[in-house]
């Protein structure tokens, strides 16, 4: 029964996706211009094909973007100067920079949020700020972040630290203020004292929560790495969007688009099954 | 008569009222608790059970009075006196093993984790549980659930068991086949248990005291009553104990309508809350064969 | 043929199109063999020289009154900067050999960009990486926070930075102009019936930075035909690479943009180009290159290497014959990343104009280092024509600072000379004369403007 919707489900999604590819590729078929077969052949030596017809250059077909794709998979890892590399080196600097950027707000905001979830007096004094400083974009970081750190590369890891700070921060510190009292009781009643406590009762008792604000700050993370790199340029998966729009080259920006969601979804999964391990039932 | 291992004197808690003035919960609770004695507190909900465990437990402070123990007021939890709660309270995150180990590593830091495991085994057989040692909470039936927070609260070995409702919420075959077991095992190891309930029959069943509460608020001892069945009674056989009907029926009346007007009972008469009336309800026929 | 135009000759004509210098008959006279070397101490000299007298009327009455030898041996011997030839001349190593050059990917860089992959760089001694960036605002703050050594700015922004507009005052300089030329207006191919700019109200333009030569062009262009820019259409800052895209969606009708951009347009046969940016002021400036003051005083063997460098590509990408293999050079995706044949078309001249036809214009891009001041001067009219600076402006001064010239007058009087009038107009922009040492006349002599 499950094997046999599994499948069902499987075929479905096949169909919706063959018949994506067959309006996409209708919808690009070549068409006739109106100044056809009356073009200066010196004038079309200049021109695309499509201008030289008299019409505007097409959208890419399935099977050119097929190919383009190919093309990157082939080769992912080429260099040839600094503003051309292979798709996979893009995508290990965006990785790189996420991963930093979310691993330093992971190790700020864990441990401030533990504080803030355990001190009422913290969390009073504290909420303000986060709730002035969670709602912005954070791109509109990046001019303050340029200006101040004064590195782009650096600029860009701060962003994604920003972002990502805030699901983590206000996950841990909602997750460690509700644990359970019985749970503390119990603590207390076995005089558990501080780290002991944090370490077996708390943590473990919050990591459902935190593991979800990890999760919605990777996801954010992976989003804005993309629009950062586009603002600032040299390298990265955003970088090469950009410099293929340059180009107006449908093709490999559709590669990176494709791209950047199998990453984005690989991340999820990551952190899905990482939450599977501290999940409990109650 | 033996030097009480416990001694609740003169315990009040009070809270403030909105509005100004303060609302007292109980006041003048005086209650020693001897070694080896299984002592049950009765009363309504709102008389301030749990607030009075929760004291004896360190959990929560007295507005006035004090827990006394070897002389000295209590200033927190101690591993000396375990609680079993209400809800099973295990963490779930931990398998049974793993829940009852974290408490004997409280209390031994030192043991190898050897020793905690083996020792731990001993108690979960004990309650009956070998076998789902490695089950999560969630795996586990309710009566398992409280065994394994019986199990927790016996392994390390407290001097004195606090029990705040723990069969409440399991369904009635239940409850009564763990009843039976912890009467079993509390006598065998003559454990000093402080139990609160609000089921009489529970009470009947373990306690050796069973401690009357009026209505809150401004709840007291109204008074102690003696356990008037055999040792060797049975959930299944002792309502056929001739003191069984007597004993119920007191403490039922007392429930349904003393605990109301115990207030206006006393009114006028002396009443010393550091020596109420202890009571021994006994068949008519007894009384009159004295 | 000479490069560059010579401004010791007092020969040297003033008017006409002749800004790259090409066609001035006397600069051909000038000798041709002159090695690399020799022609790098010349364009100090004249830079210092057009320094001094910014304005070429003055600086040809100074020439003519003394003789060029004698003018030269003068203001080596009076200013200071003349020290900047000497630091030429004794070829100081550089300090620092690894930089990084930030561009912006337009013809307008050609010559920083192109100086990596043809070795302008190595044969200084020099290892530079290129970096494309993506907007104007970003190769600015990372030149600022010194990620790139040197960059690629519009001719406004040494201005801005040193006048602390936008970002702190930071002393700036932009010892060379990159290009002139070079910019189009490109109109939607549904408007190739509306070539009457008259008839453009209610048009969408985009230009690619408020403070940009684009932008003021444009404005001019359109009030001259009695459009007014603020009112009567939409002019909004695009950036380069969006400008394409935006014109297919239909969602700007035209722009004046910086090239490949406007080829590009032409190349996916989205649009025309309406004109060259020349036919309305043959030889305007567009794009600079531009480091630090501290950069320049810190490591002047470094300095004098990469404008050696740059100004030997300079003069190289000058020359037709070798435009084709520049075009070559620049295309691939680490730098241009466009077609071939797009950059071709812009280098070379020989273009599709988007209508069918093939037209041949080898000035439609010039590469000439000489910074100007009066267009420093011009810009400034522009900036407040349309209210982007409001009071009173000391043009001479700001256009000073920037274009890296001290004040003539001044030195001129210590050295005990008499400093002469400067009265006469340098050029002209759609036939309408500027003079310099007019600006607020000039500003308060068109019709459309604002405050």
């Amino acid at each position: 029964m499950t094997a046999s919707l599994t499948l069902r489900a499987g075929l479905l999604s096949l169909l919706i996706f063959a018949a994506f590819v067959g309006a996409w590729h209708v919808a690009t078929l070549p068409t006739v211009g109106a100044a056809a077969g009356d073009v200066d052949p010196e004038y079309a030596a200049l021109v695309s094909g499509a201008a030289a017809q008299g019409a505007k250059s097409a959208f890419p077909t399935p099977m050119d973007v097929a190919a383009t794709i190919w093309g990157h998979l082939k080769d992912p890892f080429y260099v040839r100067g600094a503003n051309d590399q292979g798709v996979g080196i893009q995508l290990a600097y965006s990785l790189g920079r996420v991963l930093l950027g979310y691993a330093i707000a992971a190790a700020v905001a864990i441990p401030l949020g533990f504080l803030i979830g355990m001190s009422p007096l913290l969390h009073r004094a504290l909420d303000p700020f986060i709730q002035i400083l969670k709602p912005i974009s954070p791109l509109a970081w990046m001019p303050l972040a340029l200006y101040t750190i004064k590195d782009s590369n650096i600029s860009a890891i701060f962003v994604i630290f920003i972002c990502s700070l805030w699901p983590m921060l206000i996950n841990t510190a909602f997750g460690v203020a509700s644990v359970r009292k019985e749970w503390l009781n119990v603590a207390a009643t076995l005089e558990v004292g501080g780290l002991r406590k944090a370490f077996r009762v708390i943590l473990p008792a919050a990591a459902p929560t935190i593991m979800t604000g990890m999760r919605i700050s990777i996801g954010i993370a992976w989003l804005v790495i993309v629009a950062a790199e586009m603002l600032v340029g040299g390298t990265g998966i955003g970088y090469f969007v950009w410099n293929e729009w340059n180009n107006l080259s449908i093709g490999n920006i559709i590669t990176a688009i494709l791209l950047i969601g199998l990453v984005g979804m690989a991340l999820d999964l990551a952190l899905a099954r990482a939450a599977r391990l501290v999940a409990y039932v109650e | 008569m033996t030097k009480p291992l416990i001694s609740v004197e003169a315990l009040a808690k009070r809270y403030p009222k909105r509005g100004g003035g303060e609302t007292t919960v109980f006041e003048d609770i005086w209650l020693p608790i001897h070694p080896g004695e299984f002592v049950c507190l009765i009363g309504h909900s709102g008389c301030g059970k749990t607030t009075i465990l929760n004291v004896l437990a360190g959990l929560d402070r007295p507005t006035d009075g004090a827990v006394i123990v070897d002389g000295r007021e209590i200033s927190g939890p101690s591993l000396d006196r375990a609680v079993i709660f209400q809800g099973h309270s295990l963490l779930p995150w931990m398998t049974a093993l793993e829940n009852v180990a974290f408490a004997v590593s409280s209390r031994h830091p030192e043991w190898s984790r050897e020793k905690v495991r083996e020792h731990c085994r001993f108690y979960l057989n004990l309650v009956h549980l070998s076998g789902a040692e490695d089950k999560k909470p969630s795996e586990l039936s309710g009566g398992m659930k409280q065994r394994v927070g019986i199990a927790r609260a016996l392994a390390i070995e407290p001097k004195m068991l606090l029990m705040d409702e723990p069969f409440s919420a399991l369904d009635a075959l239940t409850r009564g086949s763990l009843q039976d077991e912890v009467r079993r095992i509390c006598t065998e190891t003559r454990q000093t248990v402080f139990m609160i309930t609000h089921d009489i029959d529970e009470a009947m069943l373990l306690a050796d005291r069973i401690v009357l509460m009026t209505n809150g608020p401004q709840a007291k001892i109204a008074e102690v009553v003696e356990n008037t069945l055999p040792p060797d009674r049975r959930p299944a056989t002792m309502h056929k104990h001739p003191n069984y009907y007597p004993l119920r029926n007191h403490l039922l009346d007392f429930l349904v309508t003393r605990s109301k007007t115990f207030a206006q009972d006393i009114a006028g008469k002396p009443y010393d809350p550091r020596k109420v009336p202890v009571v021994r309800p006994v068949p008519a026929e007894a009384l009159a064969a004295v | 043929m000479s490069v560059f135009q010579n401004p010791f000759d007092s020969r040297f004509r003033l008017t006409g199109g002749c800004s790259c210098g090409r066609h001035a008959t006397e600069a051909e006279h000038a000798a041709e063999t002159r090695d690399a070397d020799e022609r790098a101490a010349r364009v100090v000299e004249g830079a210092v020289m057009r320094a001094l007298f910014p304005h070429d009327a003055t600086r040809r009455a100074f020439l003519t009154a003394v003789g060029a030898g004698t003018a030269a041996a003068a203001v080596s011997a009076l200013f200071p900067l003349a020290t900047a030839t000497e630091v030429f001349a004794q070829g100081l190593k550089p300090e620092k050999t690894d930089l990084k050059v930030g561009f912006i990917p337009i013809t307008c860089a050609t010559p920083i960009i192109m100086a990596a992959p043809m070795g302008f760089y190595e044969k200084q001694g020099l290892k530079v990486d290129v970096v494309k960036t993506a907007g104007w605002a970003v190769i600015r703050d990372k030149a600022i926070n010194k990620e790139y050594d040197a960059a690629h700015m519009l001719s406004p922004m040494p201005l801005a930075i040193s006048m602390g507009a936008g970002s702190n005052p930071i002393p700036w300089s932009a010892p060379a102009i990159e290009n002139v030329n070079g910019q189009a207006i490109t109109l939607s191919v549904k408007h190739k019936d509306r070539r009457d700019p008259k008839s453009w109200k209610g048009m969408k333009f985009a230009v690619p930075f408020d403070y940009s030569m684009h932008n003021y062009l444009l404005r001019y262009y359109l009030a001259e035909h009695g459009i007014d820019p603020d009112t009567d259409v939409q002019i909004r800052a695009v950036p380069p690479p969006e400008m394409v895209a935006n014109l297919r969606a239909d969602n700007i009708d035209g722009f004046l943009a910086p090239d490949p951009v406007n080829q590009r347009a032409v190349y996916d046969g989205v649009g025309f180009i309406h004109m060259l940016s020349k036919e309305m002021w043959a030889g305007h400036p567009c794009c600079v290159f531009s480091a630090s003051k501290q950069f320049v005083t810190e490591t002047p063997g470094t300095y004098q290497a990469l404008l050696k460098a740059i100004i030997e590509a300079t003069a190289y990408a000058q020359k037709a014959e070798n435009r084709k293999e520049i075009a070559a050079a620049i295309a691939p995706a680490n730098y241009l990343n466009q077609p071939v044949t797009v950059v071709e078309q812009v280098l070379t001249g020989t273009y599709a104009d988007g209508l069918g036809g093939v037209k041949k214009d080898p000035e439609r891009i010039g590469f000439d280092p000489f910074p100007w001041e009066s267009f420093g001067v011009w810009i400034l009219t522009q900036m407040k024509r349309w209210g982007q600076i409001k009071g009173d402006v000391d043009y001479a001064r700001i256009a000073n600072e920037v274009f890296l010239a001290t004040d003539a007058k001044r030195l001129m009087a210590e050295a005990g000379l008499t400093p002469p009038e400067a009265t006469t107009k340098t050029f002209s922009v759609m036939g309408k004369p500027f003079d310099p040492s007019k600006p607020e006349e000039y500003v308060a002599s068109f019709a459309i403007r604002r405050g």
